[in-house]
């Protein structure tokens, strides 16, 4: 096929709509994009009317300075457990979920339905459910744990926050991978588990021979959804913990924290310096994306 | 492949088996096996779990605080709606569920509408260089967190706490959208644009009002996929607006529970007044709106 085949008369209308469209995409996406490369070499803050100076890595090195590197390594640690723990659990708690709704259950339409419920319903509202839930005076979980003859202040008790904060993005982005590992599970042709059951392989080997590595291509999306997804987000631990809990701060989070104030310091925010974390977070994601995309590529194949 | 022998599945998978992605195994009787009774009871525990907080969350709203604070987990016994009425009125979220439909509307139509004027001269070869714009929408997925240079951007624009300026960039933020439309363009004929030209259609007409019929899955897969992302925002909303009129409902809502802390009754019936519209919505779009996410990740 001539790759260069024009069907409509002349090419220019196609070039101002294409214009036209990438120019919102260059103005306020591509644009701001280099920009915080370029403004993370400057003292830039909040307020229009303060002057702008060039700083070379100034930024770069507070990051790294001895002052800010308890907080930034707590940061990383915290960004890192958070991404590791939903993707894992949101992906194998998920292949569970599929499998399980898979299967010739009455009801199963209904409880696809209530799994992927959170996902229309939005952070804040997610956070208000749990928040209530988690009520250190007189919720559910409070009673649970007092039961056990414990007591916390869950959001608020350092140790617990972050699993609640994983346990609680678990809970609402696991409809999404759901979703996906069920469009992949319902391409596997039925006959493979017939073979494989007069071949007499368990249930358990069915799973572990047939439908693991056929989904192996669905593994891949959730997984790098997952990765990119948890590595940047922000909005329901801004929602459950607030922007400066040293106990859930992520480096989004410290992003916003840097930029907009949000808590402590009093200061105007430095937003070179909220831009330097930006650029830190964006070489984190894009290596661990592709370390992450290489080596399921890689797992795919050889399944 | 390691230990089990497994048939060629390329004939199999265009057999009349498959006949769209979402069939289900086909019945295999209904006789109660030990597997079977364990896969219910793991699926109650399943819709348990999700469905557990939403009850309580309305069993709260239904409580005067009094009642709450004196028996937090047990059944509402004297059900009154004035905590409905109540945040209804103290809340302001007609206004902020309003603004959030206005946002979701039209910046992800808006992004829906530029992924499709951006990707159809690309996929079709309009332009030079086509391969490397193609590569420009890979790369689009992994930009770094611009909170601080859309700020300043908004600020110099004059869209510093604008409905316009919020929009845009939300519109802008068009993810795989253009990615996801190159790749299903590869699937409809060329003979089609010829058709249609042969006809006397023009280049915007024939993209604008014939190409959407065609392509309605993956643009409702690239309006559903940015619709879920603007309506989730509540940091951009932070940021940028100071006027409280023009919130989204998110940030509405995180407001309340700002002002009236621990008041749990009346943040229930808050959360439910937001939720409701919501629950609505999902009841009759819950298939579509499956079926779209699905496309848009499988695909990316």
């Amino acid at each position: 096929m001539h790759s260069n085949y024009i069907v409509f008369g002349r090419r220019w209308t196609a070039q101002w709509t294409f214009l036209l469209g990438m120019s919102l995409i260059i103005v306020f996406s591509l644009i701001p994009a280099v920009g915080i490369v370029v403004i993370s070499f400057t003292d830039i803050r909040s307020l229009p009317f303060l002057p702008t100076h060039w700083v070379g890595l100034e930024n770069y090195r507070t990051f790294f300075s001895s002052a800010q590197l308890a907080y930034n390594t707590t940061a990383l640690e915290n960004t890192f457990i958070f991404a590791i723990s939903v993707t894992l659990f949101q992906n194998v708690i998920a292949l569970f979920i599929a499998v399980l709704l898979n299967q010739n259950l009455k009801g199963r339409t209904f409880a696809r339905a209530m799994v992927f419920l959170p996902t229309i319903l939005g952070v804040t509202v997610i956070g208000l459910i749990f928040s209530l839930v988690f009520n250190p005076s007189g919720g559910p979980a409070e009673r649970l744990w007092n039961m056990l003859g414990a007591s916390s202040a869950f959001f608020g008790d350092p140790g617990l926050a972050m699993t609640l904060v994983i346990a609680v993005q678990v809970w609402a982005g696991i409809g999404v991978t759901v979703v996906i590992y069920l469009a992949g599970l319902q391409a596997i042709p039925q006959e493979l588990y017939e073979v494989a059951a007069l071949d007499g392989a368990s249930k358990w080997q069915q799973l572990r021979h047939v439908t693991i590595p056929l989904l192996a291509p669905s593994v891949t999306a959730n997984t790098l959804l997952s990765v990119i997804g948890s590595l940047q987000s922000y909005q329901l631990i801004y929602v459950l913990t607030g922007p400066n809990n040293p106990a859930t701060q992520v480096l989004s989070l410290a992003i916003f924290t840097a930029a907009f104030g949000g808590g402590a310091g009093g200061s105007v925010a430095s937003q070179g310096y909220a831009a330097a974390i930006s650029m830190v977070q964006f070489v984190i994601v894009l290596v661990v994306s592709l370390v992450t995309l290489f080596y399921l590529r890689r797992r795919e194949t050889s399944l | 492949m390691s230990t089990l022998s497994v048939p060629p599945i390329g004939p199999t998978i265009s057999g009349p088996m498959i006949s769209g992605p979402l069939v289900d195994a086909p019945r295999r009787g209904g006789r109660l096996t030990a597997m079977r009774v364990l896969s219910y009871v793991l699926m109650v525990l399943v819709v348990l779990i999700y469905l557990y907080p939403i009850a309580y969350l309305v069993n709260t709203a239904l409580k005067s605080n009094n009642e709450f604070v004196t028996n937090p987990n047990g059944l509402v016994h004297h059900p009154l709606l004035s905590n409905f009425v109540e945040a209804w009125r103290r809340g302001g979220f007609a206004t902020s569920v309003l603004n959030s439909v206005l946002y979701t509307a039209v910046a992800a139509g808006l992004g829906t509408i530029t992924s499709l004027l951006v990707a159809f001269p690309v996929a079709r070869g309009y332009l030079k260089h086509s391969r490397l714009w193609g590569m420009l929408f890979a790369a689009m997925m992994f930009l770094p967190n611009t909170l601080v240079t859309v700020f300043q951007l908004a600020l110099h624009l004059h869209l510093y706490d604008t409905r316009l300026g919020y929009m845009l960039i939300l519109a802008s933020g068009v993810g795989v959208g253009p990615l996801l439309i190159v790749g299903y363009l590869s699937s409809i004929p060329r003979e089609i644009d010829e058709a249609a030209a042969i006809d006397g259609a023009g280049y915007l007409r024939y993209v604008l009002t014939f190409l959407p019929s065609l392509l309605r899955p993956v643009l409702s897969t690239t309006f559903i996929l940015q619709a879920i992302g603007v309506w989730n925002d509540i940091i951009l909303a932070t940021i940028l607006f100071t006027d409280s009129s023009k919130f989204p409902v998110s940030l509405g809502l995180f407001t309340f529970k700002g002002a009236y802390v621990s008041q749990w009754s009346l943040l229930s019936a808050a959360t439910l007044i937001v939720a409701a519209p919501l629950l609505v919505v999902y009841v009759f779009l819950q298939r579509y709106l499956v079926a779209s996410v699905v496309g848009g990740a499988v695909k990316g």
